[in-house]
């Protein structure tokens, strides 16, 4: 019974990740690019978020509903200001690029908001739970739980079958026959990284009633983020969904056998899938 | 005569330049300079020196690997940590020499970089290197969890107390030193010889350098281990300067936002770049490393604004104007003038 909790908590858990994860596999399917300041920029619209629902006293769905169109226009102007111009075979210029924007945003929040760990009221609904069969189930994690299946759902969706999910998927295999057929990949990558950015201001506000978040928390996320799409197979937004299951469950299986092993059972699983199947588990060979 | 024009053109292979000869004069003076702290500087000059040495050989064990071999790491802390923590385990726990220890904890990163690699190698481009960071997390939570090292509390290397403050300060110049010699000597060492011929076709171009018969593969793991070991050896001088080690200190990913500051402002794939970069960042942090987090903001945005416009750094910039390198690598063909 206690395992079956265990692994209960860990889908829901993973619920959380997979928000973290679309954005960065989404990204690299379409980019070859990996954002180092992914878990930062999760930080950064938490700490907003926050501070709005503060001044403004506004409720969690209510901040929700502001965060991500600033998150769309956040990863827009990230990607007109900074990776449109570092986008290329060579990894370097955008790895180093995102890593220092990590480490000026880490620093710039613990300027704004000082080291202080902080979090979002939900007016009740982060303390709710329901009872099924002797195993309490939050009402939180079931939510984080529905929107992360319904963001997936919409993600594949979009890219299977609309327009711009054409143009995206052309502009991912192979950039300039897509410039040919009148495809702008610059604008193309834009609207991508907005949509990444954007799934990030549902994450912010679910990462922020969920638990306390600090200036500093950024490089966990990312790493979750990152774990997520390996351990799930690189190039599906169901992939990373998968993967972002595993994750949790490992981890919630870790912190059962010893609080201090939680996520270093996360880091093993991420080390043995890397080992044995490093297409991912559900990533075609 | 036509036997006199038939025959090859006389020619002569030029690798050494004027600047570079002042240039070696010079390493080989700081040397000796370092090696001979004690009689001319005072314990806290020396502790400083120690500290500028480590950027200078973790910012060039990290322009291996990024700026020749196309490995980018945010993770090679880990192996810093690991030869810290076998010096501290070594010398504390079972009561090897320290100064001998310095040495035979070398053999953990060793052992723990090909593991490591094997695994890692699999991840395409980005991925590599957030798979690095992602195992110097594993090993400091292992340390964190570990009896043998202390777990979370960490460890205290009380048995430097037996030497003198005097044979304490012998041993760090030295350190300063071999930490100089190995990262900035060995690495122009190996880029002047025929694996640095094969590094440099593989920088240029990896495809195109594998089928020149360079085995691309290979050289990459054995840059990896090599940068293991070396930041392995940072990582064992300074926490013996330090005398403490902990988890979070140990790991601390501080170590790879230096390495890429360093790398990325003075120039990549550059020994120069390295000694331009350690000046400005050692400069920068003894004037406002008082500033804390706003300090930070701009190191990284200055990263930033190098990656998208000046990715050379400055000895690019420089090296375009003024053709004097310091340390160079390249072997320049010279028609011998027919003897009359």
């Amino acid at each position: 019974m206690q395992w079956f909790d265990a692994l209960i908590q860990g889908i829901l858990l993973g619920g959380m990740y997979a928000q973290y994860a679309l954005g960065m596999a989404l990204m690299f399917g379409v980019m070859k690019i990996v954002n180092v300041s992914h878990g930062d920029l999760v930080i950064l619209l938490s700490l907003v978020g926050i501070s709005l629902a503060s001044t403004l006293g506004l409720g969690p769905f209510t901040v929700m509903a502001a965060l991500v169109p600033l998150a769309a226009v956040l990863g827009w102007l990230l990607q007109k200001a900074v990776l449109n111009r570092v986008v290329g075979e060579d990894p370097l210029p955008s790895l180093i690029a995102t890593f220092g924007l990590s480490l000026a945003l880490q620093n710039l929040m613990l300027q704004i908001w000082s080291a202080n760990s902080r979090s979002l009221p939900g007016g009740g609904i982060e303390s709710r739970s329901i009872q099924i069969g002797g195993i309490h189930i939050g009402l939180l994690p079931v939510i984080v739980l529905v929107f992360a299946v319904a963001l997936t759902w919409g993600l594949d969706l979009m890219l299977k079958r609309t327009r711009f999910g054409r143009a995206l998927r052309a502009a991912a295999s192979d950039v300039e026959a897509a410039s040919m057929t009148g495809i702008n990949p610059r604008a193309v990558y834009a609207a991508a990284t907005a949509i990444a950015v954007g799934i990030l201001g549902f994450a912010a506000v679910f990462q922020s009633l969920r638990s306390t978040v600090a200036p500093a928390d950024g490089g966990a996320q990312l790493i979750y983020a990152f774990e997520a799409v390996i351990i799930g197979g690189m190039g599906s937004v169901w992939g990373a969904f998968l993967g972002a299951m595993v994750l949790g469950v490992a981890q919630a299986i870790g912190f059962r056998i010893d609080p201090g092993f939680g996520v270093l059972a996360g880091h093993i699983v991420f080390l043995l899938v890397l080992a044995t199947r490093p297409q991912g588990l559900f990533g075609r060979a | 005569m036509t036997m006199v024009s038939m025959m090859p053109p006389q020619v002569r292979i030029r690798r050494q330049t004027a600047s570079g000869r002042i240039a070696l004069a010079l390493f080989v003076l700081a040397l000796i300079g370092l090696a001979a702290m004690p009689w001319w500087a005072r314990t806290g000059t020396i502790r400083m020196v120690l500290e500028l040495c480590c950027y200078i050989a973790v910012a060039q064990m990290w322009n291996m690997l990024a700026g020749y071999a196309g490995l980018v790491s945010v993770g090679q802390q880990a192996f810093m940590g690991a030869a810290g923590y076998a010096l501290f385990v070594l010398a504390q726990t079972f009561g090897v020499n320290p100064f001998l220890a310095v040495f035979l904890s070398l053999l953990v990163p060793l052992v723990l970089a090909v593991p490591c690699y094997l695994l890692l190698h699999r991840l395409d481009g980005p991925y590599f290197a957030i798979g690095t960071w992602v195992v110097a997390e594993v090993f400091r939570l292992v340390a964190s969890n570990l009896p043998l090292v202390n777990a979370g509390a960490g460890m205290s290397l009380s048995v430097m107390k037996d030497y003198s403050a005097f044979q304490r300060n012998i041993a760090m110049s030295l350190f300063c030193a071999l930490l100089v010699l190995v990262s900035i000597g060995g690495s122009y060492w190996f880029l002047r010889s025929r694996f640095g011929l094969a590094l440099i076709a593989m920088r240029d171009n990896p495809v195109a350098a594998a089928s020149q018969g360079v085995n691309v593969r290979r050289l990459r793991f054995m840059i990896y281990v090599a940068a293991a070991v070396g930041c392995g050896l940072v990582g064992a001088v300074y926490f013996m300067a330090q005398l403490r080690i902990n988890p979070p200190s140990a790991f601390d990913p501080m170590w790879s936002n230096i390495a890429i500051f360093i790398v990325m402002v003075g120039g990549i794939a550059s020994i120069e770049g390295v000694l331009i970069g350690t000046l400005i960042y050692f400069i920068a942090d003894r004037y406002f490393g008082e500033y804390g987090a706003s300090y930070f903001v701009v190191l990284g945005v200055m990263t930033v604004l190098v990656a998208l416009y000046a990715r050379t750094g400055i000895w690019g910039m420089i090296s375009k104007r003024w053709d004097a390198p310091w340390f160079p690598i390249r072997r320049h063909l010279v028609l011998e003038r027919d003897k009359p």
